[in-house]
């Protein structure tokens, strides 16, 4: 085949940064497709070159005889692979190339006219198309390049999609396990939580809460944030809150739950900056008092009729995975007959842009502002946490917040009584 | 989301003045610098927050571990604030009794090298602290804070 004096096209010159700007890019693949023709046999090569040259210039070509030149080549829109190359026989070289491809850009497989089998096993491994050497016209050469393009761009769409649906999916699953379904059964606690993960891409961060009825009918309420925000932080979260329900469950008081806690965050956390601030809280048995523990997290607001007030009078204790020897000492408070209190991470008052920031002081007004608005709040609290977590989102610049946030409300029953339109007031409890 | 960083010495004590926001975002930068700061020999950093604007949890972290890295080297990092709403968070996270807290870089400067808990500056490492050892009971602020430590 090889025609004496005549000079195969040698490829062109790529520039090694060859960085095209996106509209020169885009022109590029409207107009001309580029492809790297990997071809040791120079009467191949040259019948390639001239069916596509037939077809008008809608098609650069390049070429190169080796596999080694061609990985230095590989910025291009296909790749077509002669699967007998002096470097790498059969499928091998399809091996070594794919994951050196970056993304859209296709391969089409050449193989012999008796080796059909080869350019399926060829497609299985992860060319987009394969093609018999002396069964092509130009014409033909160019769709199955425009197909096989087409067909890579639609696999990485399809992967991305795949991989945004599993991260999705990870989120629910990590979801669950920072906001479980708490252990309050029967009691005449009402518990109403809100969680809203953080960021454009509704990042997870390690923000959790949970509550547990023990065997003595003490109630214990746990809302807790690990700093910075993402997969890692989530987990770790989770592993708090899991560690502290067993502590719980098994009877351990919370003066001794939050020095292990601090232990099991040092050890499983990723990196020695990691930490986690927290808030729990027992309420008596008779449920006229509580003993509250802040562990460098904001204490909780208590709701009057018409109002909340900081309990202003909780020691603040240290995060916990800061000091090694921090010890933290619960307040006691009176909790009287008729009672409910609002429990929140950071992700509710670190809003908003440079100083103008809601902060704890803007929450207690945003808050008054809504239970004014919400008069019947005791009977519809979601809808209250509903309101609340709209304005602040608001204040935020409306459209999203940075940061995750959990809130919950807890309250007596005699206090706090949703009525059962209040959706979803009560749906984990 | 702007962090700016400025370095001075003055009298023995490396000035840090710290600008703009300490996020989730701008935090890794301070804490680079400080690891820098001490990185290179420097042993008394005062970080000046006059000019921070917004400090969450994350920035908290970032100065807890920039103290935590000079003192084990021997030496110590002060901060001034006089901003209220900066000085709230150290309050609320327990953090005012870790670190000595100036209203001016005038008086960090004079003020005697001495680790909070009354030990002289170099013996005590970041493990033998305890923030919980001199409670100190004050009437409640009106910001939802106190300044108690229960024991």
């Amino acid at each position: 085949m090889t025609t004496a004096g005549k000079k195969p096209i040698r490829p062109s010159v790529m520039p090694a940064d060859a960085q095209t700007r996106p509209e020169e890019a885009t022109l590029r693949h409207v107009d001309q497709l580029r492809v790297l023709l990997v071809e040791d046999d120079e009467g191949d090569a040259y019948l390639v070159q001239e069916l596509l040259a037939e077809t008008g210039g809608s098609v650069a070509v390049s070429w190169v005889r080796t596999l080694a030149a061609a990985e230095q080549v590989l910025d291009v829109d296909c790749v077509l692979l002669d699967l007998g190359l002096p470097d790498a026989a059969g499928l091998d070289g399809l091996r070594r190339l794919l994951p050196q491809v970056g993304e859209g850009v296709a391969i089409l497989v050449l193989t012999g006219y008796a080796d059909e089998q080869q350019g399926m096993r060829a497609v299985a491994v992860g060319a987009q198309d394969y093609l018999v050497k002396g069964q092509v016209d130009g014409p033909l050469l160019v769709r199955a390049i425009r197909y096989a393009v087409e067909r890579r761009r639609a696999e990485d769409a399809e992967r991305a999609l795949r991989e945004e649906r599993l991260r999705a999916a990870e989120n629910t699953r990590l979801e669950r396990g920072l906001l479980p379904t708490p252990l309050l059964t029967g009691s005449d606690i009402v518990f109403v939580p809100r969680y809203q993960p953080g960021g454009r891409r509704l990042l997870l961060g390690g923000d959790f809460y949970d509550a547990v009825q023990d065997a003595y009918n003490a109630v214990h309420v746990v809302i807790g944030d690990v700093s910075g925000h993402g997969p890692d932080e989530a987990a770790l979260g989770v592993c708090l809150r899991i560690a502290w329900r067993t502590l719980v469950l098994a009877g351990r008081p919370m003066s001794e739950v939050l020095p292990i806690l601090q232990q099991v965050l040092v050890h499983e956390r990723h990196a020695d900056h990691i930490f986690a601030t927290m808030c729990a809280l027992t309420i008596t048995p008779d449920r006229r008092g509580a003993r509250i523990y802040l562990a460098g997290h904001p204490a909780p607001l208590w709701l009057e009729s018409d109002r909340v007030v900081p309990l202003s009078k909780v020691a603040a204790g240290l995060p916990l995975g800061m000091f090694e020897d921090a010890k933290w000492e619960g307040t006691q408070i009176e909790l009287g007959t008729d009672w409910s209190l609002l429990l929140y991470t950071d992700g509710l008052i670190d809003v908003g842009f440079g100083a103008d920031r809601l902060g704890a002081h803007g929450l207690v007004s945003l808050m008054n502002a809504q239970m004014r608005a919400h008069r019947q709040w005791r009977e519809s609290p979601a809808v209250l946490l509903d309101a609340l977590v709209e304005a602040v989102t608001r204040f935020g610049g409306g459209v999203e917040l940075n940061d995750d946030l959990a809130v919950l409300l807890i309250g007596l029953r005699s206090s706090l009584t949703p009525h059962e339109d209040d959706k979803s007031a009560e749906a984990r409890t | 989301m702007e962090l700016s960083f400025q370095t001075r010495t003055v009298a023995d004590r490396t000035v840090l003045e710290v600008g703009g926001e300490i996020d989730v975002y701008t935090a890794p930068r301070l804490r680079e610098r400080l690891v820098e700061l001490v990185g290179d020999g420097v042993r008394q950093i005062v970080v000046d927050m006059e000019r921070v604007e917004f400090l969450d949890s994350t920035g908290l972290g970032v100065l807890v571990g920039g103290l935590k890295r000079v003192r084990a080297q021997g030496g110590h990092l002060v901060l001034v604030c006089s901003q209220e709403r900066i000085l709230k968070i150290f309050r609320i996270t327990g953090l005012e009794r870790v670190f000595d807290i100036h209203p001016s870089v005038e008086e960090a400067v004079a003020a005697p090298v001495v680790m909070p808990d009354g030990t002289d500056a170099g013996i005590s490492d970041d493990d033998t602290h305890d923030p919980s050892e001199q409670p100190r009971r004050g009437p409640a602020g009106d910001d939802g804070t106190t300044t108690a430590s229960g024991h």
